[in-house]
């Protein structure tokens, strides 16, 4: 029998009971739409943590903090640890780490040219700055023997503001600028330029640190987009300034933002370190960079083995990919159960259907079908259901998904531009073809044993007793 | 004349729980090629069950069919599709049409079976609707039309094949006298024109001396054989 009149014959069928076919249809319609919209909220919620932990840091870099090591339960693992060179020795010796830079940070009033604003400054070892998954869109990065040189990220620009700006600022008008609608800034204005950081000790004595400009960093938000990098030892100088002899920090002056820096940064860790006097010298954090992104967990565990605190976004990474894990298969099998009742379903229409044709099945057997054309004439029926409910199941969930999205456009996506926009729910080319492919398998499979019931009809029976 | 059909010791029993009936009861038969045989007998006297067996729908408990000396009782069920499929027309007493199809459709399952394409099949199916008188029921549904009418068109389906033997198994018994007539004298008009085989149950005596022969059956068995083909010619010799 031709292929494509067994199709046509089975369209035939089905469509002879256009109300019952329907409703099977339905069944797996709803099924396929469960599961493929199920699957697709955790494929879109994991694709756009994954995006946004992208562009907010590196998954090779781990940030060792002053402090205390906490397990999973928020219990601390022993003494909290010094940062200093012997740490630093101890972490380069761990396997998989690449590059280490220990670094300090200082915060302050800076001046840029005739404009005036706060800066956070952070020292580092100017060998590894280009190991250290740095990279300058302009300009060059620090490297070996510079001495009052700077990096500066891509949106430092916007903290410096001339006299004219100032004035708005104080009057509250700049206050909460909305990043898309502030005036654009071309952070290649920066480069070559002196930028001077005003260091305080006492309300009296001041000092001015000078630095040239040598490269802006790629990325416009990620951690290092509103930081700036010297040297560490010029910063170890500033520092060292500010400490002489006040055990107050020295965060310069007059600029509001200064103060904001200083706050969300390491001010705690600092003050403990200035407490003790041995302690002086120890390092603000430490820069770890790993081989590969899957080394990063491992490095990070054994870090904090040793009884560091120590941070790093693949251990985010982690926590989230598991819950997403959960949720998709959660997720995943109330749509597979709906599948399996679907299933259930066509077996019912088929076995209905036998009943009811009985005598034609006979027929077809007198009149010369085979086995194998009646088995394959079922099993296209029941596939047929599948294929129907998977294709318009399919549809529907492009339109579901479409709705999601744009239900929680606003929620997700507040203040990202186009191109970064993430979707909640996301179905791939993959998803798709699997989906189809699987109604079409569930609807073989349910009509696997309606259409062994087919063939072992006997043609006599059907025949007899008219 | 050759043999077509050997029957040889045929014996087909059935249990129905404690009970076993004896449908055929050690038959031995020949019929020959292009001969129109009737098969008389009361009801349960195992008429159908000869012929379902001739035809291998069914699998006898004993004996023999040789088809041309090939055996049916060996014959795997693929074959004996196939079988069917080319050389087989089957006519039934409530005809049998599939109730979804209209005349042409049902008429040109076969050939679907058979694998023949679209284009040929609806062409052969249409010039045997046309020869039987149907040319204007070609799109009904067996519903849409008379019960002759409906036998014509699962006589048009038995024919469709060009088959060499076609079973009918009281294809009158749910017409009129005067539709049993013409149906009985399309059906020996076809014999006689294509040479066909053809196998007829009844339990009428007056069709069934529309046949050659005619065979008498009684609780399975054959009681007596009637050759008017002889009676036939001693006519036109008479004449
Ligand atoms: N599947 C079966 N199971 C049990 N007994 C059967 C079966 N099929 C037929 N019989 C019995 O076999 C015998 C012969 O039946 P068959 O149908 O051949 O008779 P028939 O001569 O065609 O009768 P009718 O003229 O009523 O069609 C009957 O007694 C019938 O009851
Ligand atoms: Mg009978």
């Amino acid at each position: 029998m031709n292929k494509l009149d067994l199709l046509k014959l089975a369209r035939q069928n089905l469509w002879r009971r256009k109300l019952r076919t329907i409703l099977t249809v339905l069944g797996v319609l709803i099924g396929t739409t469960s599961i493929v919209v199920m699957l697709s909220l955790g494929i879109g919620l994991r694709e756009s943590q994954r995006k946004s932990m992208e562009s907010w840091g590196s998954l090779t870099m781990i940030r060792v903090q002053q402090g205390m090591a906490f397990d999973n339960e928020g219990n601390p693992l022993g003494e909290a640890k010094r940062l200093n060179d012997e740490a630093v020795a101890e972490i380069k010796a761990i396997e998989g780490v690449i590059a280490v830079s220990p670094a300090y940070d200082v915060g302050g009033e800076a001046r840029l040219g005739r404009k005036r604003g706060g800066l956070q400054l952070i020292g580092i070892d100017p060998e590894v700055m280009d190991q250290l998954e740095f990279k300058a869109e302009q300009g060059r990065l620090l490297k070996k023997g510079d001495r009052n040189v700077i990096v500066v990220g891509s949106q430092v620009i916007y903290q410096f503001h001339d006299e004219s700006e100032r004035r708005k600022m104080e009057r509250g008008m700049m206050m909460y600028e909305d990043p898309r609608s502030r005036q654009q800034k071309d952070p290649a204005e920066m480069l070559d330029q002196r930028l001077s950081m005003i260091m305080q000790n006492g309300p009296e004595k001041k000092k001015n640190y000078n630095f040239m400009v040598v490269g802006i960093l790629e990325g416009e938000r990620n951690e290092h987009s509103y930081q700036a990098y010297a040297p560490i030892d010029d910063i170890k100088k500033m520092r060292d300034f500010t400490r002489g002899g006040s055990t107050q920090r020295g965060i310069g002056g007059s600029g509001r933002e200064a103060v904001l820096l200083a706050r969300s940064g390491k001010t705690v860790a600092a003050k403990k370190g200035s407490s003790s006097r041995d302690t002086a010298n120890d390092y603000s954090f430490i820069l770890v960079r790993t081989g590969k992104v899957e080394q990063t967990r491992e490095v990070s565990k054994t870090i904090k083995d040793k009884g560091y605190n120590c941070w790093s976004m693949a251990d985010s990474l982690e926590g989230i990919e598991k819950t997403s894990r959960t949720v998709q298969a959660v997720l995943g099998g109330i749509g597979a159960i709906t599948l399996l009742v679907a299933a259930l379903g066509i077996t019912n229409t088929m076995i209905m259907s036998i009943y009811e044709r009985t005598k034609e099945i006979g027929i077809m057997k007198v009149i010369g079908a085979t086995f194998t054309d009646i088995h394959t004439l079922f099993l296209a029926e029941a596939g047929m259901i599948g294929f129907i409910g998977g294709l318009f199941g399919l549809g529907l969930s492009y339109g579901v998904s479409k709705i999601i999205n744009h239900l929680f456009q606003n929620y997700l996506n507040r203040g990202m531009p186009a191109e970064e926009m993430m979707s909640i729910s996301l179905i791939p080319s993959w998803l798709a073809l699997f989906a189809l492919l699987f109604s079409v398998v569930i609807g073989l499979v349910a009509g696997l044993y309606p259409a062994h019931r087919a063939v072992r009809l006997s043609p006599i029976r059907a025949i007899r007793n008219e | 004349m050759s043999a077509l059909i050997e029957i040889k010791g045929l014996t087909k029993k059935y249990r129905l729980g404690q009970e076993i009936i004896i449908a055929l009861d050690n038959v031995d038969l020949t019929i020959e090629e292009g001969e129109f045989l009737c098969i008389l007998g009361t009801s349960g006297s195992g008429k159908s069950t000869l012929l379902h067996i001739m035809a291998g729908l069914e699998r006898a408990t004993k004996g023999e069919v040789l088809l041309r000396g090939v055996s049916l009782t060996k014959m795997k069920e693929k074959k004996m599709a196939g079988f069917r499929r080319k050389y087989l027309g089957f006519i039934f007493q409530s005809y049998n049409l599939i109730p979804s199809m209209t005349a042409l459709e049902n008429v040109a399952l076969p050939l679907v079976f058979d694998g023949v394409n679209k284009k040929a099949r609806f062409k052969r199916s249409c010039e045997i609707l046309v020869q039987l008188g149907l040319q204007h029921r070609l799109k009904n549904k067996p519903t849409e039309m008379s019960g002759g009418q409906q036998q014509r068109v699962s006589i048009a389906r038995a024919l469709v094949n060009n088959p060499k033997i076609v079973f009918a198994d009281e294809p009158t018994g749910n017409l009129d006298s005067k539709t049993t007539e013409e149906i009985m004298k399309l059906l020996k008009e076809k014999v006689n024109k294509t040479g066909v085989t053809l196998i007829m149950v009844t339990h009428d005596l007056e069709l069934a001396n529309y046949g050659d022969r005619v065979i008498s059956m009684r609780d399975g068995k054959i009681t007596k054989i009637v050759n008017n083909k002889e009676g036939c010619r001693d006519e036109k010799k008479a004449e």
